[in-house]
């Protein structure tokens, strides 16, 4: 393109620039009270002196996962009663956004947000964030608020230990899901299964008799029967993602050294992986192509049943019924498993990755942000988010909602947390990721074979990250 | 009396010296340097401030994970990584493709060809054409990916192969995976064909018309013309627009961005500049490293520095701006 002004390469590193004078302006510091921006108290001089504080939200989101705002504006109502009987002169109001947007776009305006002091009170990520974001100092730690509520009791221990580092609770799990290998069973019908195999599948995953390569296997029949185009009868998504993370970890993959908390590459694992992908790809199961694909392609390829195997979301039914039109006929068709082991005998696997609220440095009533917060985590509400948005639940009571038990999905899902692995807390994840995650495109594409690709990610991370990561 | 009059003389005396006085044309240089000073200012604050500050990020290890509190002073480390980085010499041989390729067949070449084209329409289709020409400059680039992307999608969804099934041809898969860099280079030439086009269009105008019939008179036909009259005059505007483009292909980044982000598969279209983006402010964990976003970003300006110079120097930039023959509107 032309016609724009050279100095435009600097347009990246301007911003951070600007970010960075903004940024002298006082860490954290003080806002001038009244400053909504910066999470101030807009006192409002109410009855007898009481004060109304403003706490600022950002979250993120389809349009079926509103509740992780909506459930906090719930919950001012809640913690306002409470707020009363104490005796307590303030009250809360809540302002802030719920975008539908990519995750690297939403990530980028909270860090330049907060490095600009005009953070939110409360923001919601990955809990993979706590890592970076812990030790930039943009949150606080929790354990204060949450250790002596019933809601540290409820909520599973798993969740809480994705949420740790040094010991200390930095975020409170919104909710946490499953990623499971999708099927059509009118497909496999097709093929000659029983009723009674196709039920039978997603044990034999779970016991370990069904492997990633009986996969590729089930996926080419899929194809040379027709039942599915060239290159559709096993998919992934379509953008870089922690789900590939599970074919690391159905190979025995580790990510982290629990001794020092160093990222750890297992070459062998890596290997295994970039081979399944590379025989995926010469089988012609699945498109070199793949890598890239727009996701509303991807979903409407997905929904018309024109893939045979595929690995996704949870949460992508509720999407997919809002967003795609899939019926509730089609949902009865759906069948989901764990992902098969890379080995016989072993369990098949699934990976969580619980999202999570934080408590910026820069609120200025953080007492009062985590006790919203905690104020939304009660059953009744998670319950209503898992059952629209399809996740799963974070507290042992919810297990008790008549909502949540009525929901067939939810309930064929409930087992899976317990073979779910995590993506590590390290502060150097997002870089590891990127290797390795394009280490794989190349593979899918064609451009190396797997031996190439696993030496191309050791030499990155060595170079990256250095003694932050333990090659095996 | 007289004195307040003697005074009022001396008053307008004064008055008339000084008016005399502005009149009078200040030193030239001072002149020259007042005119220089806005734009002066602008260079200053868009490019000279940025640049510099750049320059002292890159020397440090600023990322999300430091904060603007925690970081550290680490030298020529960014430099050293770029060096040892796996991927760098992919990116670079991505960018002088992308500029090399998108430069000569659009920026440069295809402008030429719509300018010779139009030149010889009537002045109101010439314009017509020329307008259409700019629309994908106008379009939000947002907005214009999104279309390309419709356009290359798989079938049964993509303009592309929709109208290849119908024509009873062999239709692809998606275009911008099968073909990405046709598909980016021709995404980023639609739009930079346009300037060059402009500017050789006004060019061509202001070619005395009386060369033209006299070279007609000749026995000269349309190629003739074009080649023997039209292109030795368009010398100065095409060194003009190869060197602008080079800049800005240079630190583009956003079509590339919007249509591939640097993919399919292992940084295939990812160039210097949006590697530079991609380092310093996007990743989907969000662990953005400023430091070595900056030194990339460095590494750029010293590219364009020398390629502006190469420029001046081989096109012989002294005598081309000495006394234009072309007066370009």
């Amino acid at each position: 393109m032309g016609g724009r002004a050279p100095w435009r390469a600097l347009a990246a590193v301007l911003v951070a620039s600007l970010v960075l004078l903004a940024g002298c302006g006082g860490q954290g510091s003080q806002a001038p009270a009244g400053d909504q921006e910066a999470g101030g108290a807009g006192s409002s001089g109410g009855e007898q002196g009481v004060q109304t504080v403003t706490l600022r939200a950002m979250t993120i989101g389809k349009p079926t996962e509103h509740w992780r705002f909506d459930n906090l504006k719930e919950a001012v109502d809640r913690l306002n009663q409470k707020l009363e009987q104490e005796g307590a002169n303030v009250r809360v109001q809540l302002e802030g956004t719920h975008e539908d947007r990519p995750w690297d776009e939403y990530k980028q305006r909270f860090i330049l947000a907060a490095e600009a002091g005009k953070a939110p009170d409360i923001i919601l990520s990955g809990h993979e964030d706590v890592a970076p974001w812990a030790a930039a100092g943009h949150i606080i730690p929790l354990d204060e608020y949450v250790k002596d509520s019933p809601v540290y009791q409820d909520v599973f221990p798993t969740l809480w230990e994705s949420v740790t580092l040094d010991g200390k609770i930095w975020g409170i799990p919104q909710d946490t899901e499953a990623r499971p290998l999708y099927f059509w069973k009118s497909h496999l019908k097709q093929l000659g299964w029983t009723d009674e195999q196709i039920a039978q599948l997603p044990e034999r995953i779970e016991k370990g008799e069904f492997t990633l390569d009986d996969l590729l296997d089930l996926a080419k029949q899929l194809q040379d029967r027709g039942i599915v185009p060239e290159g559709q009868g096993f998919w992934t998504r379509p953008q870089a993602g922690v789900d590939f993370y599970m074919f690391y970890l159905a190979y025995g993959g580790a990510m982290q050294d629990p001794e020092t908390g160093k990222l750890v590459l297992d070459k062998e694992a890596l290997l295994k992986e970039y081979q399944f992908f590379a025989r995926a790809r010469e089988l012609g199961v699945l498109k070199p192509s793949l890598l890239g694909t727009d996701w509303s392609i991807w979903h409407r390829t997905v929904t018309s049943k024109q893939v045979g195997l595929w690995v996704g979301g949870s949460w992508q039914v509720a999407e997919w019924q809002d967003q795609y039109g899939l019926s509730d006929a089609d949902v009865q068709d759906l069948g989901y498993a764990l992902l098969p082991a890379g080995e016989k005998g072993k369990p098949g696997v699934t990976l969580s990755h619980p999202l999570v609220y934080m408590v910026t440095k820069y609120s200025q009533h953080p007492e009062l942000a985590a006790r919203l917060i905690l104020e939304a985590t009660n059953p009744e509400f998670n319950t209503r988010h898992a059952v629209e948005s399809n996740h799963l639940a974070i507290m042992k009571s919810q297990l008790d909602q008549p909502a949540y038990k009525e929901n067939r999905l939810l309930g064929d899902l409930a087992y899976m947390v317990e073979y779910a692995g995590f993506v590590p807390l390290h502060e150097q994840f997002g870089n590891y990721d990127q290797a390795i995650y394009r280490g794989l495109s190349a593979v899918v594409a064609g451009q190396m074979t797997p031996e190439q690709a696993v030496d191309t990610v050791v030499q990155q991370l060595q170079s990256q990250l250095r003694d932050e990561v333990i090659i095996r | 009396m007289s004195e307040s009059g003697a005074g009022t003389g001396a008053a307008s005396h004064g008055r008339a010296a000084a008016v005399l006085a502005a009149a009078r044309p200040a030193a030239p240089w001072r002149l020259g340097a007042g005119f220089l000073l806005p734009f002066a200012l602008v260079v200053a604050v868009f490019f000279l401030i940025p640049a510099v500050l750049t320059v002292i990020l890159s020397l440090t290890d600023v990322s999300v994970v430091t904060g603007l509190r925690d970081f550290r002073w680490v030298g020529l480390e960014n430099y050293r990584r770029i060096l040892t980085d796996p991927v760098a010499g992919l990116v670079l041989r991505n960018t002088l493709l992308y500029v090399g390729a998108t430069l000569t067949l659009f920026n440069v070449g295809l402008a030429l060809v719509l300018a010779l084209a139009t030149a010889f329409l009537p002045q109101r289709w010439g314009g017509f054409f020329r307008a259409v020409w700019l629309l994908p400059r106008i379009t939000p680039s947002v907005v214009y990916v999104l279309m390309w992307k419709y356009f290359a999608a798989e079938p049964p969804y993509g303009v592309i192969n929709q109208v290849l099934a119908a024509l009873g041809l062999p239709a692809g898969g998606n275009w911008l995976y099968e073909h990405p860099w046709p598909m980016v280079i021709a995404i980023n030439g639609f739009v930079g064909a346009s300037m060059g086009m402009i500017i050789f269009s006004a060019a061509i105008q202001a070619i005395p018309r009386e060369q033209l019939i006299a070279a007609q008179v000749d026995g000269a036909g349309t190629w003739a013309l074009v080649r023997r009259v039209v292109l030795p005059q368009l010398r100065w505007p095409a060194l003009f627009v190869a060197a602008y483009q080079t800049l800005s292909l240079l630190a583009s980044y956003e079509y590339i961005l919007l249509a591939t982000d640097g993919g399919p598969g292992f940084y295939t279209t990812e160039v210097w500049a949006l590697y530079a983006f991609h380092t310093a402010l996007s990743n989907y964990f969000g662990n953005a490293q400023y430091g070595l976003g900056a030194a990339l970003a460095t590494v750029l300006v010293v590219i364009g520095l020398v390629a502006s110079l190469l420029y001046l120097r081989f096109f012989n930039f002294r005598q081309l701006t000495q006394r234009p023959r072309i007066e370009v509107s």
